[in-house]
């Protein structure tokens, strides 16, 4: 007994100490530094061995104004990555936003050209808070696209945003089109990432969302170019048979009961039958028995009204309803004057994923789905099918996150999970002429929470990719900072030439990624 | 998102909150509870009640420290499920944990007083601090977080005898000073 409270009274140690337990890890610049020197090594023998310099290689192309010795990071780094040891390695922000992307075209762009210029403005307050604090950046990604051909070129523009539906209203895009602000349809393409163990690599679950979290990982996501021929694709048609129940007229003695709860029992095959589920929070499972619970709606929670089982397959056996006291099912904790309506109907897995769908999004009150767009009820409710259909129970390779079927879990997460959006609008190039195309939007910076004790954790990066996922033909690329006095430049691989407030930088068009860390000014 | 927006939620009864808490500490919090259960059913469950406490507790609470916070619920509630899990034998690693911290106990019968616990806590924070930056961090590993000596060998890349050993001073450092503070447990 006493070795336990000892045990839980080191629980209320300093928060700040605990924190620091977590962060105090192997120093990975000892291990780089020693992979560096080997590098070191065989690369000067293979050069003395080429008969020095006019053997020498373009290797060091991509980060070569990165100083060497230091120990900072690109934002998009990802640390234990070996092949990454010597460009660009080292310790990585907790939270990655992504990079700025390049514009490119859904059709063959031949006979364009373009020059760019991305302006990051750290002025305080570009943020949709409007804090006096510097936080993120007000983009601007601007091109010049020429035209050496007697002939006008149209072409559709689309231009890459790492977000998610819910941050669209944060990152505010908007588009110009020679100076004309555009209204550019949005096209998104499937979550970005993966999933991960929650409890170890001993445990190979699927639990755990992971999210891109380098600019590697965008790399890997873009380069081939699937990612936004899915992205331009139809959504899946899940047009396969289910029986539908659905509960409504809910009754439960809530005086005695605050949490009276139902639960509907019934036995499956689980070869022949998947259940998903919308509005029901427990789930019991042994062998072929399965029982699905809910709190009864009493107006007072905030629970969906809406609450279905969507049986695909062979349906359930019959079902019997009970009710319990508190959320518990456990013997002895019956109850009477529970009681519900259920409807059983047969229907498609599309009908009934827009019925979660429309629940789900009226049950979050969120405001980030509307008719006016961007992201339409059509645009989400098809993220969601395609969702299911890549990771949930339906899908041939599921994931462990989904497999209970709760729709509860997916159809929330449809809209914060990263995902590449792409704004899509005409442009118009004259004959032997130039159009300009400029793209504004907001950027959270990659960052590492302040409590968290890392290194990093009053600095923000951002990542540049010049030329990833583009069909476009680049004769120039550039970048500027604005502002400046907001922050102090900890590390960047711009080489930016710097006056009074600005920034200015020539980038290297065979380069393809670009970082740069600051630390806000305390105001 | 930042601490204080997933509060923000908390408060707003928006049920985000508990995605977000397991999107962002979802991992931390397992750990520890596997760590303690070896059992991946009474992981999730431990997980999942913490995320119940969080948001029977906020509000009103507003913890400054989250991460922190949370992971405190998660130790104990998964030392609850430990001691239920005991009668079944179903084992975990809190046994282990608990008999190394018995050594860390004042013999009772002294003229030790009996602390309440944040006095008590208070007496631990001012003996870690006296430590080493890596014998603190070890010691909280060990018996904040959990972990495996063996897992803590490889996140601090040096030997498991090096773990053990600076266990077993800390162990007896902690000891001698709550002996000497005159603290009963």
């Amino acid at each position: 007994m006493r070795a336990e409270r000892l045990f839980r009274v080191l629980g209320l140690v300093d928060p700040d100490l605990v924190e620091e337990a977590e962060a105090v890890r192997r120093n990975p610049w000892k291990r780089w530094a020693a992979m560096a020197a080997c590098l070191v090594l065989v690369m000067g023998l293979g050069w003395l061995a080429a008969g020095g310099f006019p053997g020498y290689g373009s290797g060091m192309s991509g980060g070569s104004s990165r100083p060497s010795g230091n120990d900072s990071a690109s934002p998009g780094a990802s640390s234990g990555s070996g092949a990454d040891a010597g460009v660009d390695a080292g310790i990585a922000f907790q939270t990655y936003a992504g990079p700025v992307l390049p514009l490119t075209t859904a059709e063959d762009p031949a006979g364009l050209t373009a020059e760019r210029t991305v302006t990051w403005d750290l002025a305080p307050g570009t943020n949709r808070y409007g804090e006096t604090r510097q936080w993120g950046a007000a983009v601007t990604d601007a091109y010049i696209l020429r035209n050496s051909t007697a002939e006008d070129i149209t072409v559709t523009a689309l231009y890459p945003l790492a977000g998610s539906f819910d941050s669209l209203s944060e990152i505010h895009p908007a588009v110009t089109v020679d100076g004309s602000e555009v209204r550019a349809a949005l096209y998104a393409g499937p979550y970005s990432g993966g999933f991960q163990s929650a409890i170890g690599s001993e445990e190979p679950d699927t639990l755990n969302l992971d999210s891109p979290n380098s600019w590697r990982d965008y790399k890997a996501l873009l380069e081939s170019g699937d990612y936004l021929e899915q992205a331009l694709g139809d959504y899946p048609v899940l047009d396969m048979p289910v029986t539908l129940y659905a509960f409504s007229d809910y009754a439960a003695p809530h005086d005695a009961y605050p949490a009276a709860t139902q639960a509907v029992s019934f036995t499956i095959d689980p070869e022949k039958t998947t259940v998903l589920t919308y509005g029901i929070n427990g789930l019991d499972s042994d062998g072929n028995f399965r029982r699905y619970s809910y709190f009864v709606p009493d107006g007072i929670r905030r629970e969906p009204e809406q609450k279905l089982l969507v049986v695909l397959g062979e349906d359930i056996g019959p079902y019997t309803l009970q009710g319990y006291q508190n959320g518990g099912c456990g013997q002895g904790e019956e109850i009477d004057g529970v009681s519900c309506a259920v409807t059983r109907r047969k229907t498609t897995l599309a009908e009934a994923l827009d019925l979660a769908c429309r629940a789900c999004l009226e049950w979050s009150g969120t405001d980030c789905v509307s008719e006016a767009g961007p992201v339409t009820f059509e645009m989400y409710r098809g993220a969601a099918a395609e969702l299911l259909s890549q990771y949930g129970p339906i899908s041939d390779t599921p994931m462990d996150r989904y497999s209970d079927g709760r729709l509860d879990d997916l159809l929330p997460e449809t809209l914060y999970q990263d995902r590449v959006l792409y704004l899509s609008f005409p442009v118009t190039v004259p004959a032997g002429g130039s159009a300009e195309v400029s793209c504004a939007f907001w950027q959270a910076p990659s960052y590492s929470h302040p409590c968290s004790g890392a290194e990093n954790a009053d600095l923000q990066g951002f990542d540049l990719m010049t030329r990833l996922g583009s069909s476009l033909e680049f004769t120039r690329q550039s970048a500027a900072l604005v502002n400046t006095e907001n922050a102090e430049l900890t590390e960047e691989n711009f080489g930016f030439l710097w006056e009074e407030g600005r920034a200015f930088a020539e980038l290297d068009l065979e380069q393809e990624h670009y970082y740069l860390i600051i630390r806000p000014k305390e105001s | 998102m930042e601490d204080g927006q997933i509060l923000d939620l908390y408060w707003r009864r928006d049920q985000q909150a508990i995605r977000e808490t397991d999107g962002k500490y979802g991992k931390l919090l397992h750990g520890i509870a596997w760590n303690l259960l070896h059992s991946r059913e009474d992981a999730e469950e431990c997980v999942s009640d913490t995320y119940l406490r969080a948001w029977n507790a906020i509000p009103p609470a507003r913890p400054g420290a989250f991460r922190t916070w949370l992971g405190r619920v998660t130790r104990n509630l998964s030392l609850d499920r430990w001691k239920s899990r005991q009668a079944e034998k179903r084992g975990g690693g809190t046994e282990l944990l608990l008999g190394e911290l018995a050594e860390c106990l004042p013999a009772p019968g002294g003229p030790e007083r009996a602390l309440e616990d944040q006095e008590l806590a208070v007496l631990l924070s001012a003996f870690l601090r006296g430590l080493s930056r890596e014998a603190r961090a070890i010691f909280l590993r060990r018996y904040w977080y959990g972990e495996a000596v063996g897992d803590i060998a490889r996140a601090l890349g040096c030997g498991e005898g090096k773990i053990k050993s600076s266990l077993f001073r800390s162990r007896k450092a902690l000891r001698t000073y709550l002996e000497k503070e005159g603290a009963a447990v």
